[in-house]
């Protein structure tokens, strides 16, 4: 699985960057599945309870509730997204970026939840200037 | 006339002082009993509790171990009145979960039937077969931070305990407490007349029994006897009857754990038969009751027999006051002790973690908050993990003690085990002994680290891609340091030859130390320095060049707090063991978030997690192979120090960051290699824990490419002994090796690829 995740990712690479041309007729790569498209329902139960405790503005709730999920998904970027917007939104700049970062870092090529990230870090360098 | 007179005058006054003396007095008990009783507040010690188990489908986990940690939270098999019971049903278990108050708030009792399915839960649902996203099942408690004297206790309200505990401990105490004034002038004549023999009650009330423990020593003159009596009354004259039972029972002692005094019903319960006082049974109940002449005497795991004889004396009074018939007395008299099997924990079972979270909390209370508040403590301890690491470290270290025969004292040992995603602590172990409360090795035992440094030089290296790259040859030749005011310095191999030009990644998982320190020193060693202390490193290292091969010394815990940054793709996260405090009523006070930073790049932690990967797969690590399966990837690093006084192993896989130490207080030559002591430990802790396999995901910029070992050079999978590895986009050799026609092995990768990600995109989609 991770080879065949690696290997994937080497296509995505290859058609993306500007690679030693490949010989020959490849056909066209799919593009790398973000790692979790779809959340679990474990996942899905407590995100919906994080943010309902986001909008009731119980921040703290919602945080501690997302730690809960990513303890169960470490892996998830929309937890660690999340949690960086639940930070941006008390106030903790440097913690939102970081964890905007980290979900980055799982975000594989799901670019609209890139784009959020980017959102986000850009707001949290606002905040901190 | 005058002297008889001034005899009455002076017997006048004499009485008259004396009763001003008797008042006075009487007033300073009076004072004494008031303040005392309304002030005093029962110490509470803070009560720590290890993670709770989230059931939820998916979660990769075997039915025995769910049935250990219920096992630990003392749940009883079969149906019970009570929750907290559990049955097997076929692949399933139907557990009844007890409530629990949790940080974010109360959760009810709750039926709950986990199945599963080669060890994983492959079904969760409720008794009515209906769907449950997350089981939480309650925390295990760990142990407390106590008052003086270790006293523990769970407080109850009176309208909690079973009534008819009330009416034993009165029958079997103090017949007439609901009419006498805080003494019993009858009891204390029967008793005194009925000295030396078998009687159930002893002359004291349960009152003056209270003012006992509460107020005074235990000296036993007939001067404290008195001032005993009057205190009593005095007690009975301010509170009510139903006040002063409530004190007793939560103040009564009843028993003992190693080190920690049981007080209380409302802990007695727990320990003697693993529920809440409301749910005691009459026989229950009245064995508890049985324990106020004697805890030791009549204590039912060591004396059984002695204590249910005493407990059918409780029953035989209870029933002739009337308060039992003769029904419910033949069924209680019926019944079993029933008592739990436990171990005796003490304090704590796991005080080297509970030291630790001491440590963290003192940051932030006062001691004697910590002591007295009844905080309730939420920490990151997995009992399985520490379980895991215990079995580990004790085998081995009885298997090497046998081999070596180095004699008093043994070999000593430590762990740390976390969550590389999260940097909790799972678990630690502070020496051979885990249940020792003294010196802690995980934590203070700063040793030199050896080899387990060099993942920071290779980092530092892999940080300029322009000149570092898996496959950079490095000189593993004769080397010698020159520095001002310094010895030379001639680092030498472990084999003790040098092995010419050699790939970086050899290097590194060959742990050849010349390369190393070549490297290390043309790097710069304030440069490495620095990266170790980006890895989360904050002792002061002395930058020396022997430094590089690990003259540093450092503790178990801030050896893993370095690779838990390699571990999370570069994101130092603090360790952290608590995860929330809050108030006895469930106020949450403090929370110990989640904290990440950035402190590398993706791209050279990619590159170093390769390389440490490649310690396992064909490294000092190869021995790895007979506990975890290659699909793992395991990634770690073996360390052995000077004289082979430490061995070390660090390495983590998807879901376990683990580090071991082996070695001798006394820094005696242990003779055992990281590779041969610690990695047989790490091995046997994982292989206990079924580990996800380690998937960082790889950044865009870093590519992989076929690489030839004969040559270094790009080869292809038809390449003898190709290795895959992943390189800065535009750092990979551009040379071809004779193994591989540079035309065919590009067409024969992608063909390669794309039958790969076919397949696999088929069985994500289920075709």
């Amino acid at each position: 699985m991770r080879r065949a995740v690696a290997l994937l990712a080497l296509i995505a690479a290859a058609c993306a960057a500007p690679q030693p041309a490949p010989v020959g007729e490849a056909p066209p790569a799919p593009p790398e599945p973000a790692p979790a498209v779809k959340e679990s329902v474990a996942i899905a139960g407590l995100m919906d309870s994080a943010r309902s405790d986001a909008a009731a503005g119980r921040l703290a709730e919602a945080a501690a509730t997302l730690e809960r999920a990513l303890r169960i998904e470490p892996r998830n970027p929309r937890l660690w997204q999340e949690l960086a917007r639940i930070r941006l939104q008390q106030g903790d700049f440097p913690q939102a970026e970081s964890l905007a970062q980290r979900s980055n870092s799982w975000a594989g090529g799901d670019g609209a939840l890139r784009a959020e990230n980017a959102r986000i870090i850009e707001r949290a360098r606002a905040g901190q200037r | 006339m005058p002297y008889r007179g001034r005899i009455v005058r002076f017997l006048g006054y004499a009485v008259l002082a004396g009763l001003l003396g008797m008042s006075a007095f009487t007033l300073y008990l009076d004072l004494r009993v008031k303040s005392e009783f309304e002030g005093r507040r029962f110490a509470l010690p803070a009560r720590i509790y290890a993670r709770p188990l989230e059931l939820h489908v998916g979660l990769h986990i075997a039915s025995g171990d769910v049935e250990d940690e219920l096992k630990d939270l003392g749940y009883a098999y079969g149906p019970r009145e009570a929750p907290g019971w559990y049955v097997r049903a076929d692949n399933a278990l139907d557990i009844s979960v007890r409530p629990f108050l949790f940080a974010d708030g109360p959760q009810p009792a709750r039926r709950v039937r986990a199945t599963f399915d080669s060890g994983t839960v492959s079904a969760l649902t409720d008794a009515e077969g209906r769907e449950l996203a997350l089981a939480r099942l309650e925390p295990v408690p760990i142990g407390g931070i106590y008052a003086a004297g270790n006293e523990d206790r769970v407080l109850v309200r009176l309208r909690d305990v079973p009534p008819l505990l009330v009416k034993e401990l009165i029958a079997t105490e103090d017949h007439n407490y609901y009419t006498h004034h805080g003494f019993d002038p009858r009891a204390l004549a029967r008793a005194v007349l009925s000295l030396g023999s078998q009687r159930v009650q002893g002359g004291s009330t349960i009152t003056q029994q209270l003012v006992k423990n509460f107020f005074l020593t235990p000296e036993r003159t007939l001067s404290r006897k008195f001032t005993e009596l009057v205190m009593a009354v005095l007690l009975e004259l301010h509170y009510g009857k139903e006040e002063i039972l409530e004190t007793y029972l939560n103040e009564i002692y009843l028993g003992q754990d190693r080190d920690r005094a049981i007080h209380g019903v409302g802990l007695a319960a727990q320990f003697y038969f693993g529920k809440e006082v409301q749910y005691l049974t009459a026989a229950e109940s009245a064995v508890l009751v049985a324990l106020v002449k004697g805890p030791a005497v009549y204590d039912p795991r060591r004396h059984a027999a002695r204590a249910l004889e005493r407990r059918n004396l409780v029953l035989r009074e209870t029933k002739e006051q009337g308060s039992l018939s003769l029904e419910e007395y033949a069924q209680a008299r019926g019944a079993p002790l029933g008592i739990t099997t436990r171990a005796p924990t003490g304090t704590s079972p796991y005080p080297a973690f509970v030291q630790l979270v001491h440590r963290q909390l003192r940051r932030d209370y006062d001691e004697a908050d910590l002591r007295s508040e009844g905080l309730r403590i939420f920490t990151t301890l997995d009992p399985r993990v520490q379980g895991a690491a215990e079995r580990a470290l004790a085998k081995r270290l009885a298997q090497f003690d046998k081999e070596k025969r180095f004699g008093e004292p043994g070999l000593e040992g430590a762990i740390v085990v976390t969550d590389p995603q999260s940097g909790e602590v799972q678990a630690l172990v502070g020496g051979r002994d885990a249940r020792y409360r003294g010196y802690n090795r995980a934590l203070d035992a700063a040793r030199p680290v050896g080899s387990l440094l060099k993942p920071a030089i290779y980092l530092t290296a892999l940080s300029d891609p322009g000149r570092y790259t898996l496959v950079t040859p490095l000189d593993d030749g004769p080397f010698v340091w020159k520095s001002r005011g310094a010895p030379d310095w001639q680092p030498a191999n472990y084999d003790r030859k040098f092995h010419g030009m050699v790939p970086l990644r050899t290097a590194l998982a060959q742990s050849y130390n010349t390369a190393t320190a070549r490297l290390g020193t043309e790097l710069g060693i304030d440069r490495v320095l620095a990266t170790v202390q980006r890895l989360g490193v904050e002792r002061e290292l002395r930058p020396l060049a022997s430094t590089l091969l690990g003259a540093a010394e450092l503790s178990p815990l801030e050896v893993a707090q370095m690779y838990q940054t390699i571990a999370a793709g570069g994101f130092r996260s603090p360790l952290r063991a608590i995860r929330e405090v809050t108030t006895p009523e469930g106020k949450p006070l403090l929370r110990y978030a989640l904290k990440v930073e950035q402190a590398f790049p993706a791209e050279p932690i990619y590159l170093i997690t390769a390389a440490l990967q490649g310690v396992v797969r064909e490294g000092t690590a190869q021995g790895l192979r007979s506990f975890l399966p290659p699909e793992i990837g395991a990634a770690g690093k073996t360390g052995t120090t000077d004289e082979q006084r430490d061995a070390w192993f660090a390495g983590f896989t998807g879901d376990h960051l683990g580090v071991v130490w082996i070695g001798y207080d006394d820094n005696r030559a242990a003779r055992l290699l990281g590779a041969t002591a610690a990695l047989p430990v790490w091995g046997d802790t994982m292989a206990a824990l079924a580990p996800q396999p380690l998937a960082l995901p790889k950044p865009d910029s870093v590519e992989q490419v076929w690489i030839d070992p004969q040559t270094n050079l790009r080869g292809d999978s038809q390449c003898a002994g190709a290795v895959e590895l992943p390189f800065m986009q535009g750092t990979a050799p551009r040379d071809f090796s004779p193994c591989a026609s540079p035309a065919g092995a590009v067409i024969d990768a992608v063909d390669h690829t794309v039958q790969k990600a076919k397949s696999w995109l088929d069985r994500l989609l289920g075709r």
